[in-house]
C-alpha cells in the first residue's frame, strides 16, 4: 500500500473565513476513504486544494510521494492522473459522446482507441441510444452517471469525489456507489477519496473515515473504530447525528 | 476538440466568396490610369462634372475619381498631397495655397452665381438694393431690429467665405453678430435651405449658390423661398483649377492634373460647360483667360479684317481666330 | 440620384467593406477577449474598462485618426491605401475590435465556475481550458461578431472620411446615403436605408444560424 496523496498542514483562507486549518491526511492506494463533516467543514475546499485546483496558504500537498504545487510546471500533469467530480454534475454543452472522449482527446489519444472506449462506457452506462444527443437533455441521474464516467475513463489513480449523489433518488444513488465500489476494486493501486455529509453512505463504501469539523480534521480512522469507538468527543457526537453544524 | 467539418467548410466558404468579391471590385477597376480630383459637395451635387468628365476620361484614356468635400478639406487634401488636382471656388484659399508652393498653378475656370435666398415676401426689402452688400446691410438692420434672421454656413466652404466678405464691404463685423438673429449652423448647403424653409416663422434668409437653390426648387423642398437678390457681379463664385505641385509631391499624377487643368481652360471644353443644363437654368459661366464665347468671335470675325498685318498681336489674333472661327461659325450656324 | 450610380456595387462594397473588417476585428478580439477575461494579470480590471470605454469611440475619430495614418503626408503614406476601400476596412476594424474584445470577455466571465473548474479538473493544459470555455461560450461569441458587424455596416464617419465616397470606387451604401439626403433626395436616402437593412437581416440570420447549431 503505498501513497496516492498526502496533505501536510494545509490552511487555506477566504478573507476573513479560514476554510482549512492545518489539516493532515493520508490517503492509500486501495482504499476508498470517506470525508466526512456538516457543510462549510472545509471538505470540498480539502478536495480542490488536493486536485491542485487551489494552491493552499500554508503547508504542502503531496502526490504519489512528490510535493506539488499548483504553480509549479507539473501542476496540469498530476490533474490528469487524478479524476474528481465536482458537487454540481456540469456537463459541456455538447453531445454526449463528446463529453466522454472530452477526457481522452486532451490526452492526446488517438482517435480509433478514443472511439473504441467511449462507445464500451457509453454501453455500460446504459446511455448508447442518446450518443448523438445534447448531454443537457439527460435527467439528473444520467447526467451524474456521465460526469462520473468521464472522469473515470481515463481511468486516474486517484478519484476525488465531492458529494457526488446529493441530489439524487434512491435508485440513481445505488447505481453510482456501484460504479465506485465497481472503480476501486477494478484496480487496488487506486485510490478513491469520497466528501460526504451522509453517514449511511460512508458506512457502506469507506474503508477509512476521516472528519472534519469547521476546517479541521478531527480524526481519521477505520470504519469501525471511527463508527464504533472513536476517540474524539465530536466524532461520538457526530455519529450520533448531532454536530450537524 | 473537434469542430465540426461541416460548420468550418461554411465558414471557409464565406471567407473565400468575401475575398472574391473584394478582389473583383477592386481589380476591375484596375486597368486605367486614374486621376485624383478634390472639388467641393456644391459642385459635385450640380452635376457638371458628371457631364464633362466622360469627355476627359475618352480623351485621356483614365477615370477620374471624384472626391466631393467642404472647400477646406479639399485644399488640405491638396496641401497634403493626397490628390492630384483641385477644383474649387475660394480665391482667398486658394491664393495661399499658390503662395504657400503646394500647387503648380491656378487657372481660371468658370464662375457660377450666388444668390440670396429669403422668404417670398421678401420684408428685409432686399430686392431693390443696388448691390449685394447693400441688401446685406438691410438684412443686417432688419436682423437686429427682430425682424428677420440669417441662417450661415459657418465652415470652411466658398459660400461662407463669400458671406463674409458681403458682410465686410458692408463695414459689418459677422463675428460681432448676435445669435439672436445670426445662426452659425455649420449645416451642408442643401441642408441649409431647407433649414430656412423650416424656420420660416423666423423669416430666414441665407446666402447660397444658385445650383444648389434650383435643385432644392426642382425637389419640392422650399417651396416658400424664393431668390430675393441676385446678378450683382459682387455675387459671382469664381472656380479655378489647381494641379498639386509635383516636386513636394512626387507621387502625383503629374502629367494627368496638368493635362485636366489645361483641358479645363481649352475652348472647347468651355463651350461644354456653358452649354450644361440643369433645372431648366444654365449653371456654369466659363471664364477661362483666352476664352472667348461664340458670339464675340462672330464679332472679332468681322473685326479682323480691318486690323494691320503688321500688329504682331494681331497675326496672333488672327490665327487663333482663323481656326477657332471656322467651328464657331459651324456651331453658330447650325 | 441612385440611378446615377450602381447600386448592386455599392451594396456589394458595403457587405465587403463591413465584412472583411468584422472577420478580421473578431480573430483579433475574440482571442484577445478570451484571454482577457481567463487570465490573471495586473491592471486587469483597468483593462477591461478601457475595452468597454471603446465602444463609444466615435468613428469619425477612427476615420481622422486613419486618414493621419494613411494621408500621404503621414506616416504610412507611401503604402499609398488612402480613398481605397483598404483603408475603410482599416477604420472599421478599428471600431470592431473593441467590441468584439469586450462581449467576448463578458461571454467567457461568465461561463459557470464548475465548467472551468471541471476542465481544468479533467487535466486540460492553460491552452486547452481556454479553447474549451470559449466553446461553451459560443452563443456569446456570435453575438459578439453581430454586435461587431452592426457597428461598422451602420457607420457613415469613417467611411466617408477615409474613403471619399467615390464613385465606382468606395461608395457605400451609408456614404450613398449622405449623399442622397445632402442633395435632398429623401426618398433615394431612405430606399437605401432599406437596402442595408435587407443586407444588415441575411447577414444576420446566417449567424443566427451559425448561433442556433449546437456544436455537439
Amino acid at each position: 500500500m503505498s501513497s496516492a496523496f498526502r496533505v501536510m498542514g494545509v490552511t487555506k483562507r477566504y478573507k476573513d473565513v479560514t476554510a482549512v486549518k492545518e489539516v493532515f491526511l493520508d490517503g492509500n492506494s486501495g482504499e476508498i476513504l470517506g470525508i466526512l463533516g456538516p457543510s462549510g467543514a472545509g471538505k470540498s475546499t480539502l478536495l480542490r486544494l488536493i486536485d491542485l485546483l487551489e494552491s493552499p496558504d500554508e503547508g504542502s500537498v503531496e502526490i504519489a510521494g512528490k510535493k506539488v504545487t499548483l504553480h509549479g510546471g507539473e501542476a496540469c500533469a498530476v490533474r490528469r492522473r487524478i479524476g474528481m467530480v465536482l458537487q454540481k454534475p456540469v456537463v459541456f454543452n455538447r453531445s454526449v459522446w463528446n463529453n466522454l472522449a472530452y477526457g481522452l482527446r486532451l490526452r492526446g489519444w488517438d482517435e480509433d482507441k478514443i472511439r473504441k472506449r467511449v462507445d464500451e462506457e457509453l454501453e455500460k452506462l446504459g446511455l448508447g441510444d442518446r450518443k448523438g444527443k445534447n448531454a443537457r437533455t439527460l435527467s439528473g441521474g444520467e447526467m451524474q452517471r456521465l460526469c462520473f464516467a468521464r472522469s473515470t475513463i481515463f481511468e486516474p489513480d486517484t478519484l476525488l469525489l465531492d458529494e457526488f449523489a446529493a441530489n439524487l433518488d434512491p435508485a440513481n444513488v445505488s447505481m453510482i456507489e456501484n460504479m465506485v465500489k465497481e472503480y476501486a476494486e477494478q484496480d487496488r493501486s487506486r485510490c478513491v477519496a469520497i466528501v460526504t455529509h451522509n453517514l449511511f453512505q460512508a458506512r457502506r463504501l469507506c474503508d477509512r473515515v476521516a472528519l472534519m469539523w469547521n476546517g479541521e480534521m478531527v480524526e481519521v480512522a477505520e470504519r469501525h473504530k471511527f463508527f464504533e469507538n472513536p476517540d474524539d468527543d465530536r466524532t461520538a457526537s457526530f455519529v450520533k447525528g448531532e454536530l450537524v453544524y | 476538440m473537434k469542430l465540426d467539418m461541416k460548420w468550418i467548410a461554411v465558414v471557409v466558404v464565406v471567407i473565400l466568396l468575401v475575398t472574391a468579391t473584394g478582389a473583383y471590385l477592386l481589380l476591375k477597376g484596375e486597368e486605367k490610369q486614374s486621376l485624383l480630383l478634390a472639388t467641393t459637395t456644391s459642385t459635385q451635387d450640380s452635376g457638371l462634372l458628371d457631364y464633362i468628365l466622360p469627355y476627359f476620361e475618352d480623351e485621356f484614356v483614365c477615370e477620374v475619381d471624384v472626391i466631393a468635400v467642404g472647400s477646406g478639406t479639399a485644399i488640405e487634401y491638396g496641401k497634403r498631397g493626397d490628390v492630384d488636382v483641385l477644383l474649387t471656388h475660394s480665391p482667398a484659399a486658394e491664393t495661399a495655397f499658390i503662395a504657400g508652393g503646394y500647387g503648380e498653378f491656378k487657372k481660371k475656370v468658370m464662375y457660377n452665381n450666388f444668390v440670396i435666398v429669403g422668404p417670398t415676401d421678401d420684408p428685409a426689402g432686399t430686392s431693390d438694393s443696388t448691390n449685394a452688400s447693400q441688401a446685406f446691410l438691410r438684412i443686417y438692420e432688419n436682423g437686429t431690429a427682430g425682424n428677420v434672421m440669417f441662417a450661415s454656413r459657418a465652415d470652411n466652404s466658398g459660400t461662407y467665405t463669400k458671406e463674409l466678405s458681403l458682410w465686410a464691404k458692408a463695414g459689418l463685423n459677422a463675428s460681432t453678430f448676435s445669435n439672436d438673429w445670426y445662426e452659425e449652423t455649420g449645416l451642408g448647403m442643401g441642408d441649409l435651405l431647407d433649414f430656412c424653409e423650416e424656420k420660416l416663422d423666423d423669416n430666414e434668409y441665407t446666402l447660397s449658390d444658385d445650383a444648389t437653390y434650383y435643385q432644392r426648387v426642382e425637389q419640392g423642398t422650399i417651396p416658400d423661398l424664393n431668390i430675393t437678390y441676385s446678378g450683382d457681379p459682387l455675387l459671382f463664385n469664381q472656380y479655378s483649377v489647381m494641379p498639386v505641385n509635383s516636386t513636394m509631391h512626387p507621387h502625383v499624377n503629374h502629367t494627368l492634373a496638368v493635362g485636366f487643368a489645361d483641358w479645363l481652360v481649352e475652348q472647347e471644353t468651355q463651350e461644354l460647360i456653358a452649354s450644361y443644363e440643369r433645372y431648366g437654368h444654365r449653371l456654369f459661366f466659363p471664364n477661362a483667360d483666352g476664352y472667348v464665347s461664340p458670339s464675340s468671335l462672330v464679332v472679332g470675325y468681322v473685326g479682323i479684317q480691318t486690323l494691320e498685318p503688321s500688329q504682331a498681336t494681331a497675326t496672333q489674333l488672327k490665327e487663333t481666330l482663323i481656326v477657332e472661327n471656322a467651328r464657331a461659325l459651324v456651331r453658330c450656324c447650325e | 440620384m441612385i440611378s446615377d450610380y450602381d447600386l448592386v456595387q455599392v451594396t456589394l462594397l458595403s457587405l465587403y467593406v463591413s465584412g472583411v473588417a468584422t472577420i478580421i476585428g473578431s480573430a483579433i478580439g475574440i482571442p484577445l477577449g478570451a484571454l482577457i477575461g481567463l487570465k490573471e494579470f495586473g491592471g486587469k480590471g483597468l483593462v477591461k474598462t478601457v475595452t468597454f470605454t471603446l465602444y463609444g469611440f466615435p468613428p469619425v475619430l477612427s476615420g481622422l485618426a486613419v486618414f493621419y495614418l494613411f494621408s500621404h503626408s503621414g506616416p504610412l503614406g507611401f503604402l499609398d491605401i488612402l480613398f481605397t476601400p483598404t483603408a475603410m476596412i482599416v477604420a472599421e476594424t478599428l471600431l470592431v475590435i473593441p467590441l468584439v474584445t469586450g462581449i467576448t470577455i463578458t461571454s467567457v466571465v461568465e461561463v459557470d465556475r464548475s465548467i472551468k473548474d471541471t476542465v481544468k479538473a479533467l487535466g486540460a493544459s492553460s491552452r486547452q481550458s481556454v479553447l474549451t470555455v470559449m466553446r461553451e461560450a459560443w452563443v456569446g461569441l456570435i453575438m459578439a461578431c453581430m454586435i461587431g458587424f452592426g457597428r461598422v455596416i451602420a457607420e457613415v464617419g469613417a467611411a466617408y472620411m477615409v474613403g471619399g465616397n467615390i464613385d465606382g470606387k468606395t461608395r457605400v451604401l451609408t456614404t450613398a446615403i449622405m449623399l442622397e439626403t445632402r442633395m435632398g433626395d429623401f426618398e433615394w436616402a431612405m430606399a437605401l436605408g432599406v437596402v442595408l437593412l435587407a443586407v444588415a437581416f441575411s447577414v444576420y440570420l446566417f449567424l443566427r444560424l451559425l448561433q442556433e447549431k449546437e456544436l455537439l
